[in-house]
Formats: C-alpha cells, structure tokens, sequence
C-alpha cells in the first residue's frame, strides 16, 4: 500500500500510462500520470482533444486496464482488480455522471435514481433522497420517464443517480456537452453545490473553459502528460492556459 | 438504392438469420408435404400394378360388373392362354385360441397373373384347402398339412334340409387345411394385411353367402389375361377382347376397357387421390400453415427492429433526397430477397430430408414398393418458394410503412435506444372483438347443438363439429389479433411478481414492457403453437377418460375365457382345473372370477307366458366381490346378491311385451329346483342372466365351470399378455376360447395416442419457430440497447447480473406465451371435445397433466436458452462504450 499522499485525497495515480495498439501503431495515450485528487474538491481535467484526458477518466473510475502504474480510490489500489471486484467498487464507491445522459428509458427518474442502491442491495436513505431531489430541483419530476424530461432535467436525474450512494468521488464525462447553454450552467452550479454543501468530491472531464471555470482546479493535459494545474480558476485563466498549450504543440 | 440495400443486408446479415431460419422450416414443410403426397401417390401406383403381375391385360368395366360368362368368352378369344378374375373376400380364422380375419382372393391357373408365390408346400386345389400369407399361418400356429377351423356362412336349413324360406344365414365352423404359406415379395397386399388363396369354387360360395342375398352369381373386379407367348399385345387384340366381353354381358363396347397393368393401375390411383393423399396433403398443408404463420410473426419483429434501428440512418437518406416509397421499396427489397433466399433453402433442406427418410426407409424393408428417390415436381419448388417468399414480403408490408413515415429530422436529434411503440388502432380492436366474440358464440352453438343431439334433438353431428370449428378457428383468430392489447398487461403483472425478487428481476420486467408490441408479438408467437399442443392433449385425453367409460360398459372384462367343449350327453364340459392354474400362472393377470352356469326356464310378471318354460335361458352364477375384483364396471353386477337376478337391459324386449322393471319378481327353474328373486337390470352385454353361487346350488348343484373371467394387472401390456394367456391355454389342450377385449380396448387407446404423436410433432414445428423467435427478439433488442447495457455496467451491475437479467427477460417472454397458450389450449380442447365426443355418450373433461407440464417445461428451458446467446454478446459490453458519445 503506497500511502504517501496526504489522507485528504480520494483519488491519486502514479506513473499511469496507457498505450493503445502495438509497434509502428502504438499510441501512447497517457505518459506516466502523476496526479492527486483532494476529497471534497471539484476538479476539472482539461486538454485538447486527444490530450488523454477521457483516457485518465476511463483508468481512475477502472473501466479501462492501465499499461502501466497505478491508480487508487481512497486506499483501493483500482489497476489490477478483477471484473467482479470492480463492478462492485463502482456500484458503492463511484458515480458516473456522462454525456449522453445514460438514464434507463424504462425506468422512472426515482427508479433511475435509486437503482445503483437497489442493486447493492441496500436501501435508500430517504432523507438523503429528498435532500438531493429538492436540491437538484427535480422533486416533482419523479414519476416522469426520461422520454418525458428535457435534456437539463434528464442530466440532473443522472446526477441525483451519482450521488445516491454517496460515492467517494464522482467522474463526470462532458456532462454539459449535450446541454444548452443555460441548462449547462445549471448543471454545473449543482455540481458545484454538491461539492460545497453536500461535501462530494467531483473529477469532470470538459473541453469547454467556462465549464472548467465553475471547479475548485483545473489539472492541464497534453500528449498524455499533465502540462500544469490552475487552482480556483476563471474562464480567461483557463482559455489562456490552453492557449498555451496549443502553441507549445505547435513549437 | 438497390445497391444500398444490399450493403445494408451484409451488414445486418446477423439480425437477419433468425427470421431465415424461421422461413426455412416453415417452406422446408410445405415441401416435405407435397414431396411425401408425391410418394405416397407413387406408392399407390406401383403397389396397384404390382396386383396385375405380369399379366398382360387388365379388362374393366364401367357397366355391370364382370361375371363368369365374361371370363369364359375373354379364355376363348384365341391367344389368350389363361384368365383369371380378380375378387376378395374376408374370412374369419380361428385356431389355438386366435383369430384372425384374412383376405382372401382365388387360385389362378398362370403365375403371370399374380404377385403372390409359394413359400412352401403347395397351392389348394381341392374345397377346403387354402393358403395362408406366412405371418397369419404363423400367428395362428400353423404349418402346412395342418388344419384349422374356418366360419363359414350357410344358409339356415330347415328339418329336412333344404335352405330355410326366411333366407337367413348362419355361421358354421368349418374345418380346412392348409396346403402352404405364401408370399408376396412385391408388397402388392401390403395394405390388406397380405392375401390368402382358396380355390375357386369355395370362394364362389364364401363371396355369395358374404354378399347376402342379393348375389346370385359370381362377380369379378376385373380381369387379368395373360397372352400365349408369341402373340402379340396389339390392338386388334384389345379389340377382340372388348368385343368378347361385349357380347359376353350384352353391354354397349364403350363401358368396357383393356388397358394394360400399367395404365390401369395410373387411371386407379388417378381415381384415388380424390380421397387418401389429398386428405394427407389438407393435413399437412395445415400445419405448414401454422409455421408459415408463426414465421410471418417472427418476420416482421425483425424487420420492425431492423427499421427501428435504421431510424437514424433512413433520416438521414430522407435529408439527402431519398422519397418514401424509395425507403418503402428497400425494405421491401430486403424482405423479397430474404424471403426468396431462405424459401429455396427450405426448399432443398425438405428435399433432402425427404430423401434421406426414402432411403433409410428403402434400407429397412418395410414390404411396401417405395420409389427409390423423390421425384421433384414444378409444385414441389414452385408452392414453397412463392409461399415462404409472399409470407416474408407480406409481413414487412407494416415494418416498410414505418420505415416511410421517419421525419427526416430525426438525423438532427440526439440518438436515444429507438422505440417502437406505436400504439395499435381502433380498427384492429374492433375487429379482433368481433372476431373473438362471433366466433365464441358459433363455437357455443357448435356445443349446445352436439349436446342437443345426445339428448335426442335430430341434428346431424357435422353441423355441430362444422360449426365448433368455425367458432373455434375465427375466436382464436381474434384472440392473436387481439394479444397487443392483452398480452403486455399479462407480461407486466408477470414482471411485477417477478419484480418482487430483486432489482435484476425488476430490471428485466421493465425491459418487457418498454416495447409492448413487439412483446406481444414475440409471445403471441408461442402462444399459437403451445395453445395447439394443449388442445391437442387436452382434446385426446377427454376423448380418451370418455371412451375410457364407454368401453368399460362395452368391454367390462379384460379377457373372457369360455369352455367350448361338449360333453357327450350333449352338456357344456366344465373348464378343467389344468387351465385355471396356467391363468393364474401367467405374468400380468390379476384377479379371476369363475362363473357356472346352467339353463333355466322363466315365468314371472313382465314374462310372456307363451316363453314360460319353452326357450331356456343362459344363468350364470358369479360371487359378486370377485366381480366386483375383475370388472372395469363394477355398476353391471350393482345389486347382486343373494335373493337377485341380474338381468341386462338387452334382453328385456325379448322377453315379452310388457317389459320387466326393476324390482319384478322372476322365478327361474333349473334342472334340480327353482327360485323366486328380485329383478335388477343393469348394463352387461350378452343375453345371460346373473346370480350369486347359493342360488345357483338351488338351481343346479351340479353347474359346470362354464366362464373365467380374467382381468389384466395395473400396468400389463395386453398385446403381451393376451397371447401368452392363449398359448399356456392351448398348451393344456382343453376346448376353450379366449377372448381378449383388453386388446381391443387397447387399440382405440394406441389410435389416439398415435394421432397425437403425430399431431404433436408436427405442431413442434411451430414451436421450434416461435422459440427462435424470442432468441430474436432478445438478441435485437441487445443490440439497440448496448449503451443502456454498458451504463447498467458501469453503475454496478455485474456481467452474471447482465446475463440474470436477459434470462429473467426471456423467461417471462416465453412463460407468459406458454401459460396463456396452455390455458387457451385447454378451453379450446375442452370446447372441441364437448363439440365431438357429446353426441355418443357424457363428455369427461379430463387435464392431460403431463403434457401441459412439458410444454411449460420446455418453453421456459428454450426461454432461458433464447437468452444464453444475446446475455454473453450483452456482457461483453465494455462500460466504457456507456460514455462514448454516439
């Protein structure tokens, strides 16, 4: 057990590195990551496309195998767990909030919600459930099916379901991507607020700068190595920052 | 386009295989119907000619049927060496205690005019001399120079002997030889159970005592000539041979014909494919039709998902300029090409099968002339093809109408796990309704006209089984148009149960219902073939527990063992105690009861007294408990005890005008006494009355052992035992008859069964069908569901989970579709058997047990193995593809 790192952080990688393919079309799709995580943070990972960001995601939350090195839920070592182990660390230990949404269209939001509980067996901590609905503002919307939701609706759904079993950290995949503008924006304030008054921890992988604005930090990718880190950031600090990035790729 | 749709196909390839496998059964059954019709037809044809021999004519006539006079002027027609005529009788042998009842036909004069040949010893020659076929000389014990006794009809004479004016005819035992085996190597006799050969004279007095009193001369079928060698078969020949015959007869020229074996036996066989093999091909073409059914319903679930799959991408043509009817004319496309791809493999998959039957079964020498290959016809090609190829484009018809009717803006949405929930029409409800209900009420009516008719109201049975079916096929009809607005409620009141044993149970119960439809259709499927199955089992074991009643009154004792010895005072010679112990000896019988017996005179009220003391009448005597042991109707012998006399309802009018009625009282005088009893009548057979042993001491102290009668143990094999019985008793050598009604009783009960079987396993056809269509269902609906899957993976459910929940999926489909179909069966069965069996006796509505739970059993394995297949493609699912966007 490598525990060198502070005991605030939930989430750390050393020396992570992925390659796809083999010989000639080898890819390196993260170098050698380094990377620490604080409890309680909102941290957005950036980069351009192809920096290796979804890939950090994918090898932190084990949904990938990593080539090499090691990341670490809390004191959970995730590479080298076995399908059955993983899935189970999922279900009690992460939450996923993505792109597409991802509700099940034919379960009702409450039941969509509630299902990573149910399939731990446990039960629902009510108060925690109306807490989280009344508020991510969905409480009238429970008996409704996704079908019947709109997108900024669907996507709080999906974070409710995240933050059910009140995870030690929760990945988010472009969770805006999908959205407008203005249900962007609410969905991000509530990813905030989860942080702030509900005390969880949040990775969100975005491209988008006025998105990242809304973290406690930004943790820079390029070429599949960390390239630099912005704490409490605003939307110009951040465009800059990838500015930058984007000429060193050129030089 | 057309290219577009091909690209299409190879890449659904996959999707498509289970609605081929679907229309390939379907046509591979309509072949081996029309290809087995063409045997059976080819069968026919050479069994009949092989009749003719090697004769060279056959003479026919559509007049008056051909006589002796006929015979003598063809034998004088010059080159004509030999004639012989063709009939058949049927006669009644006995011997060692069997009976056989043999065809049997003439003597002929020429080999050349017959199929038959000599297996051993020699032809009859004189009257009462026959020949057997080997197998009935051997299941009558024997060999030739033996004899056996033959019933043979006379006339019933008067005292001095000449025939009785009445005209009545008697049977007489007869005692003849047999002067050798035969054999018939070309089968020619295969359906008559083989022919036996008497000589001409005693078939002449057997055919005309057979006939009644109509015959007055000897008539023949036709006749077979044979030429001398050298002359010619030519057409002069022909015509002299009609001429002959037609001044022979004085008949008009025009009724007679002279054709050759070969074309005969065409122009019979043409004759009779009016009745057997179109009768065979209705059959069969039925249960074709119920697979071709059943695969259109699979069919046009896989293109429905197909289409709900392409929505995107047909958005996408219609945003690029495609027309409706150009996406309507793809899918149809798809369809025509699959339809006409996997016909022609039904096609040659049945030849093939076929083939492969004829062969094995040329190679195990069943006796019949079968024709060594099948022999493909236009039809045998042409009917599949077309049918299983209209079938796939006519069940595509609603899937290529969706297919038109995506807006083009769908290609700008963000793509969701397409549905397919349209929602079904009022048209469809209204007339689904009326189907069900209007054929409901004829079925009723079919019913109440069967009963109506058991009760003495004079309808002919047909209507009432014409109209039950009507009823019957348009209800049901009605209730698989109707299944979309029931069967979904039934699945989800089945998930909700199942729901309550977990969140993978629930999950799976969710899954049902978010495509109503194409669940319905999925376990509509199933339900057609499961409800077939159940009706058929239900239909056969009420026909059976109902028959079963009938023939226990009919057939009340297993097997009947009667002296038929005659002492030389002219008294029935009691049954020796050698028999007894060989009975009771023998493996598979159960209890006995012996019966006594002696004559008496009658005289009582309800008697006429002119009978009083002239005609004797049979008194056996019988312990009533060991009847009650060996009776299968213990309600014959109700009553008996000492101080009754049993007396069968059959014999009451004989006794005079006034019938006696129960509680009359009868005095029976026997040779040492009389006695005064009480009248029961029940239902036994036979023309005997019944009382209890002490009586019979009264009556007569010294009654021979006149009657065994045996009954078979629980579980015995009659066709076994009831030889055995006859052997052991043959071996003791005294006079008896054995009689085994429990064979007999046997054979209605192995018809049944066999038709079932048969029924059944045609039926599974349709099953099978059905089943790869839920494996259909479920695989496509993995496939539209891959990013749900990946999702439920990576928010903890684990592959084994996936897997639960894909089978749970399955099993409900299939469980749902059965139940109902077991359920429907059984109304169905009951309701038809009500129809059929209410006019010959009180119809007992039995539950074939077995039959339902194996049918369950097997739909919910095949559900769980529907799923095995798409729950490994589902688990294999990456989480990660839960995050890729599109």
């Amino acid at each position: 057990m490598t525990n060198t790192t502070d005991s605030r952080t939930a989430v750390h990688a050393r020396s992570l590195a992925k390659t796809y393919g083999k010989g000639a079309a080898e890819v390196r799709a993260l170098a050698g990551v380094d990377v620490d995580f604080t409890q309680g943070q909102f941290t957005a990972i950036m980069g351009p496309s192809g920096s290796g960001k979804s890939t950090l995601m994918h090898l932190l939350a084990g949904l990938d195998s990593a080539s090499a090195g090691q990341a670490f839920i809390g004191d959970t070592e995730v590479t080298g767990l076995s399908d059955k182990n993983l899935t189970n660390l999922r279900r009690d230990r992460i939450g996923f909030v993505l792109q597409q949404f991802n509700l099940l269209p034919m379960l009702t939001a409450e039941q969509n919600i509630t299902l990573p509980v149910e399939l731990a067996g446990g039960t629902v901590d009510r108060d925690w459930f109306a807490t989280l609905t009344n508020t991510l503002g969905i409480s009238q919307r429970l008996n409704h099916r996704p079908s019947e939701m709109s997108g900024g609706q669907q996507q709080r759904v999906a974070i409710a379901r995240a933050l059910i079993a009140k995870p030690d950290v929760i990945f988010a995949d472009e969770p805006t991507g999908n959205l407008d503008s203005r249900a962007g924006a609410e969905v991000l304030s509530f990813l905030r607020r989860s942080v702030r008054e509900l005390g969880r921890t949040i990775i969100m992988v975005t491209h988008d700068p006025s998105a990242a604005a809304y973290a406690d930090r930004v943790v820079l990718l390029a070429d599949g190595h960390i390239a630099g880190e912005i704490t409490e950031p605003t939307p110009e600090a951040v465009l800059a920052a990838l500015d930058s990035l984007r000429t060193l790729e050129v030089a | 386009m057309f290219r577009l749709t091909l690209t299409q196909m190879r890449r659904g390839s996959a999707r498509l295989i289970a609605a081929g496998i679907a229309i390939v059964i379907s046509t591979a059954f309509v072949a081996i119907t029309l290809l087995a019709s063409n045997v059976m037809s080819a069968t026919t044809t050479t069994s009949l000619a092989a009749r003719f021999a090697d004769a060279s004519f056959v003479a026919s006539t559509t007049g008056p049927q051909l006589t002796d006079a006929d015979k003598a002027a063809v034998q004088a027609v010059p080159g004509v060496e030999a004639v012989t005529g063709q009939a058949t009788t049927f006669q009644r042998l006995d011997n060692a205690g069997r009976t056989v009842f043999q065809a049997f036909s003439p003597v002929v004069t020429d080999q050349r005019l017959t199929p038959l040949r000599l297996a051993d010893g020699a032809w009859p020659s004189q009257p009462h001399q026959i020949a057997l076929p080997a197998s009935t000389a051997e299941r009558l014990r024997v060999e030739p120079g033996g004899t056996i006794t033959l019933e043979e009809m006379t006339p019933v004479l008067t005292a001095d002997g000449t025939p009785d004016p009445s005209g009545d005819w008697t049977t007489q035992p007869v005692t003849v030889t047999v002067t050798g085996t035969i054999d018939d190597p070309l089968g020619a006799y295969v359906q008559w159970g083989g022919m036996g050969v008497a000589t001409a004279g005693d078939m002449e007095r057997w055919f005309l005592s057979g006939g009644g009193g109509d015959s007055t001369a000897m008539t023949y079928e036709d006749l077979l000539i044979a030429l001398a060698p050298g002359t010619a078969a030519s057409a002069d020949t022909r015509a002299a041979l009609v001429d002959a015959i037609a001044q022979a007869s004085g008949t008009d020229a025009d009724t007679i014909t002279i054709t050759t074996p070969a074309e005969h036996a065409e122009q019979v066989a043409a004759n009779m494919t009016g009745g057997q093999n179109v009768a065979f091909l209705v059959f069969g073409l039925v249960f074709a039709a119920i697979a071709l059914l059943v695969a259109a319903l699979v069919i046009a679930n896989t293109f429905q998902v197909l289409v709900a799959q392409r929505t995107r991408m047909l958005a996408l043509l219609r945003c690029v300029g495609a027309g409706a009817g150009q996406l309507r004319r793809s899918v149809l496309l798809e369809a025509l090409t699959l339809g006409v791809v996997a016909s022609a493999v039904g096609v040659a998959l049945g030849a093939a099968l076929t083939q492969l039957a004829l062969t094995l079964a040329g190679g195990m020498n069943l006796g019949v002339p079968l024709p060594g290959h099948i022999e493909v016809t236009r039809a045998v090609v042409l009917v599949p093809l077309v049918l299983g190829t209209v079938v796939t484009m006519v069940a595509a018809l609603a899937p290529a109408r969706a297919a038109t009717q995506v807006a083009p803006l769908a290609a700008l949405r963000p793509m969701d796990a397409p549905t397919v929930s349209q929602r079904a029409g009022k048209v469809r409800l209204v007339f689904s309704l009326l189907l069900l209900v209007g054929g409901l009420a004829l079925l009723g009516f079919g019913i109440a006209v069967a009963s109506d008719q058991f009760a003495g109201v004079d309808t002919p049975a047909e209507v009432a089984v014409l109209a039950a079916t009507a009823g019957g096929v348009l209800s049901f009809i009605g209730l698989i148009l109707s299944s979309v607005f029931w069967l979904p409620a039934i699945v989800g009141l089945a998930g909700r149960l199942v729901g309550l044993s977990g969140p993978t149970a629930k999950l799976a119960a969710a899954n049902t219902l978010r495509n109503p439809r194409r669940t319905a259709a999925t376990s509509t499927a199933l339900v057609i073939g499961v409800t077939l199955v159940a009706m058929m089992s239900t239909g056969a074991a009420s026909a059976r527990a109902t028959l079963d009643t009938v023939l226990d009154s009919q057939y009340p004792i297993d097997v009947l063992v009667q002296t038929t010895g005659i002492t030389d005072d002219g008294r029935t010679q009691g049954i020796p105690a050698t028999v007894r112990s060989a009975i009771t000896a023998t493996d598979g019988t159960g209890p006995t009861a012996d019966l006594t017996s002696t004559h008496v005179t009658l005289s009582g009220p309800g008697v006429d007294p002119s009978l009083a003391g002239e005609t004797p009448f049979g008194v056996f005597a019988l312990d009533p408990a060991a009847g009650r042991a060996v009776l299968n109707d213990t309600s014959l012998i109700d009553g008996l005890h000492a101080g009754t006399v049993i007396v069968p309802r059959g014999i009451v009018s004989m006794l005079g005008h006034d019938d006696v009625e129960n509680g009359d009282t009868l005095t029976l005088t026997g040779q040492d006494g009389s006695i005064t009893v009480t009248a029961h009548l029940t239902d036994m057979e036979g023309k005997s009355f019944f009382v209890v042993p002490s009586d019979m001491q009264t009556l007569d102290a010294t009654a021979p052992l006149d009657t065994i009668w045996v009954s078979l143990a629980d579980g015995a094999d009659a066709p076994t035992v009831v030889p055995a019985l006859q052997d052991v008793i043959s071996d003791t050598g005294a006079s008896v008859m054995v009689e085994g009604a429990a064979v007999e009783r046997l054979q209605f009960s192995t018809v049944i069964d066999t038709l079932l079987s048969i029924v059944i396993g045609l039926l599974a056809a349709a099953v099978i069908i059905a089943l790869i269509g839920v494996a259909n269902t479920l695989s496509l609906s993995v496939l539209e569901r891959q990013r749900e899957s990946a999702t439920l993976r990576a928010i903890g459910l684990s592959r084994g989970r996936l897997r639960g929940m894909l089978a749970i999926e399955g099993l409900l489909i299939a469980g749902v579709g059965a139940v109902v179909g077991v359920v429907v069966g059984l109304g169905y069965g009951w309701a038809g058997s009500l129809a059929i069996l209410s006019s010959m006796s009180t119809v007992i509505l039995a539950v074939p047990w077995t039959h339902i739970i194996a049918a369950l059993v097997v739909a919910l394995a095949a559900g769980f193995l529907a799923s095995v297949l798409p729950g490994r493609m589902a688990a294999r699912t990456s989480p990660v593809e839960a995050l890729a966007a599109e």
